[in-house]
């Protein structure tokens, strides 16, 4: 070995040994912290002059539009600044916190985040959430502390670490002119599209509606929600996820391009709908129908199809990273978006049309009568409708197992 | 060949001198950024828990027939583009008159970026897309390019693209030097196939293996146009690493790592042979 190809080696060496040191060996403490109480007055005069950085799923127009030219305008007169940050994945900011966490930041970038399900659950399990200070929220005095959909969000207590925001039902859509007589049970839509070779398909998991689609089958399939542990388990997987699968691959030859493929989005399935090559769609979000339906994307004889046992149902929340340096901003701003004000405008077709997580018998009445005229829609029928027999959410340790199994058994197959 | 003074010279010195301004931040950047993943994907630096030495994430990562795809995708891609690119230089510089509007249309696709062409081709090539439509073609008679089972859009996004990238390398070799060997050739009497095996071809190997294994390695670890255009399943490495890395299950971000280090490696080992082979060419000559 010459001189110089030692000096080399060393200079190698050194090099890796200062990226160890970099990168660092130690993991975050899992523990999440917790809001200190005190009075709204104290929150709201700290929040004064503080910047908050939303960030949200960019990809639906009707919502970037409503916290641009409704809630931040309604927050800078609390004297917050609000900034929408658009985002692919929700999963992207939950990974923005948790990076930020295992690099000791206390003034990250995200400040507030509009979550639920798999990625709040994640979230709490690596204590990347603030907790316990939905309760110092006035406006939450206008929701009903024991609804099951605002306690615990996919099986995981919600635990004061997010405030409400709205509700959604899983949605399956059809164009009533080309399928006339549509079934009414999950088990008649898979016989439908098995008797329609090449009208049906849903996402590839893990896209949320996709994998929504994939609890709903196993429900279907499984007997009905009461056969389904909500709770997960390796046992409870193994004994019922076979039947699942075996469907859903029995299924496939008759699906879009004889399942070959799936779209990787709800937007792709979207598209197939919008193009005519498919006659039904399906949305966790059944509120942007009416818009899509407006501007002439989808067809003028597009309908929600109800199922007979009912679809699955949650409610979106807004979380607050404990890495956030504006924290009083965010609990101000959270706290703005449940007042009732701001979950009517939200809830008119033409601005969101989100159903409102309130309980509509603890406002004046007044506010009942506001939210009582909202106007009906021929696409989508009213939330008491469509969340007749809501079906919950399993836990969201079933998510991921489900998702991998699905790419794994049928997807791969 | 010969080095006269190569180790220790004041010149040679000022040339290591120099260069380091650009090589220090990219192996530190570098060399952080895989020593980080290599430490992530050993389990050594987890998001939650306690820092335990563990292979699980090489073995959970199911990297077999990622990295089989993830080779064919950009053999497929290298060759064509090879091919493609070789003509386009070659008709480049074999006229003078037409070369410059050729080199122009050659050079138009290299600014489009890689997510933009991934994009158009998804709407030329899609079942429902402007080509079939053109072509009054129905959408599940069309053939599946997108999304399909051999990847096709993917391999014709990478293949238009890296062709007009090798296309420009060799053709800035050619131009200086096969003219006036190719004549010599010509009065020497070797025919147009002659010239091309024996003069044009070998002056054009090493630029076309330079450029071509740039054009490999980078297909190997890109990651936008198999995302957009590629099918859910089975996925590229770098696909499948993006969805292991910003998956909501804590346990994947090991897996993706592996993966990461993984596309790293073959990368490496692409270039080093190239190298060599390279080499060897030159040594020929």
């Amino acid at each position: 070995m010459t001189a110089v190809r030692r000096r080399q080696v060393r200079a190698v060496v050194a090099v890796c040994a200062a990226a160890v040191v970099l990168a660092g060996c130690a993991a975050p403490d899992a523990e999440a912290p917790v809001a200190e109480e005190r009075s709204w007055e104290d929150v709201l005069a700290e929040a004064e002059g503080q910047t908050v950085d939303l960030w949200m799923y960019g990809g639906d127009v009707q919502g970037n539009a409503y916290v641009d030219d409704v809630l931040a305008p309604a927050a800078a007169e609390l004297g917050v600044t609000l900034r929408r940050v658009p985002i692919a994945d929700t999963g992207d900011a939950v990974n923005r916190v948790l990076s930020e966490r295992q690099a000791d930041v206390t003034d990250g970038e995200v400040d507030l985040v509009w979550v639920n399900g798999d990625n709040f659950a994640t979230g709490r399990q690596a204590g990347a959430w603030l907790c316990d200070w939905t309760s110092m929220l006035p406006n939450m005095a206008g929701t009903d502390p024991d609804d099951p959909l605002l306690t615990t969000d996919f099986g995981t207590p919600v635990d004061g670490c997010e405030a409400p925001w709205h509700k959604a039902q899983f949605s399956l859509v059809h164009d009533a002119a080309r399928v006339p007589d549509p079934p009414t049970t999950l088990a008649g839509v898979l016989d439908w599209a098995e008797a329609n070779p090449g009208r049906f398909t849903y996402p590839a998991a893990p896209d949320f509606t996709g994998s929504a689609f994939l609890r709903q089958v196993l429900y279907s399939v499984s007997g009905g929600v009461d056969e389904v542990p909500l709770e997960h388990s390796d046992e409870a997987y193994d004994e019922l996820s076979p039947a699942l699968y075996d469907r859903l691959a029995e299924l496939a030859p008759s699906l879009w391009r004889g399942g070959d493929t799936y779209p990787q989005t709800q937007q792709e399935l979207d598209q197939l709908f919008a193009d005519g090559q498919v006659d039904m769609t399906m949305t966790y979000g059944p509120a942007t129908l009416d818009d899509l339906v407006a501007d002439g994307t989808f067809p003028e004889t597009t309908r929600v199809l109800p199922l007979e046992e009912g679809t699955l149902g949650n409610a979106s929340f807004l979380a607050i990273p404990s890495t956030s340096g504006d924290q009083a901003g965010a609990m101000v701003v959270a706290d703005l978006a449940l007042s009732p004000e701001q979950q009517l405008t939200k809830a008119r077709p033409e601005v969101w049309g989100q159903f409102t997580v309130l309980d509509l018998d603890r406002l004046s009445d007044d506010e009942r009568a506001g939210f009582e005229a909202l106007p009906d829609s021929a696409v989508v029928p009213s939330y008491e409708e469509l969340s007749a027999g809501a079906d919950p959410e399993l836990s969201a340790g079933w998510v991921t197992p489900l998702d991998d199994g699905w790419r794994r058994e049928v997807a791969a197959g | 060949m010969t080095a006269p003074g190569r180790h220790g010279s004041p010149g040679a010195r000022r040339a290591v001198l120099l260069v380091l301004p650009a090589v220090v931040p990219v192996v530190v950047v570098v060399g952080a950024a895989l020593t980080s993943a290599v430490l992530l994907s050993l389990g050594l630096t987890p998001l939650v828990g306690r820092p335990e030495l563990s292979l699980d994430a090489w073995r959970g990562a199911e990297l077999g027939t990622s990295i089989r795809l993830s080779l064919a995708i950009a053999a497929g891609a290298t060759a064509v583009a090879a091919v493609v690119g070789l003509g386009l230089a070659l008709a480049v510089t074999a006229t003078v008159r037409r070369s410059r509007l050729l080199g122009t249309l050659g050079a138009l696709t290299i600014p489009v970026p890689h997510l933009v062409g991934a994009a158009a081709m998804g709407l030329l090539l899609a079942d429902a897309g402007f080509l079939p439509r053109l072509l009054g073609v129905a959408p599940e008679d069309w053939p599946a390019l997108v999304g399909g089972r051999w990847w096709i859009a993917v391999g014709a996004e990478y293949a238009w693209k890296e062709s007009a990238f090798i296309a420009l390398v060799v053709a800035g070799v050619l131009s200086s030097r096969v003219a006036s060997y190719t004549e010599t050739a010509a009065l020497l009497g070797a025919g147009r196939w002659a010239r091309f095996r024996h003069v044009t071809l070998p002056l054009a190997a090493p630029a076309l293996g330079a450029s071509a294994a740039v054009s490999f390695v980078y297909t190997l670890g890109s990651y936008e146009v198999a995302a957009l255009l590629g099918r859910p399943s089975p996925e590229p490495l770098p696909v499948l690493a993006v969805r292991l890395f910003t998956s909501i299950d804590l346990a994947a971000r090991p897996q993706a790592a592996a993966v990461a280090v993984t596309t790293s490696a073959l990368g490496l080992v692409a270039v080093l042979l190239a190298l060599r082979s390279l080499r060897r060419l030159a040594g020929e000559q």
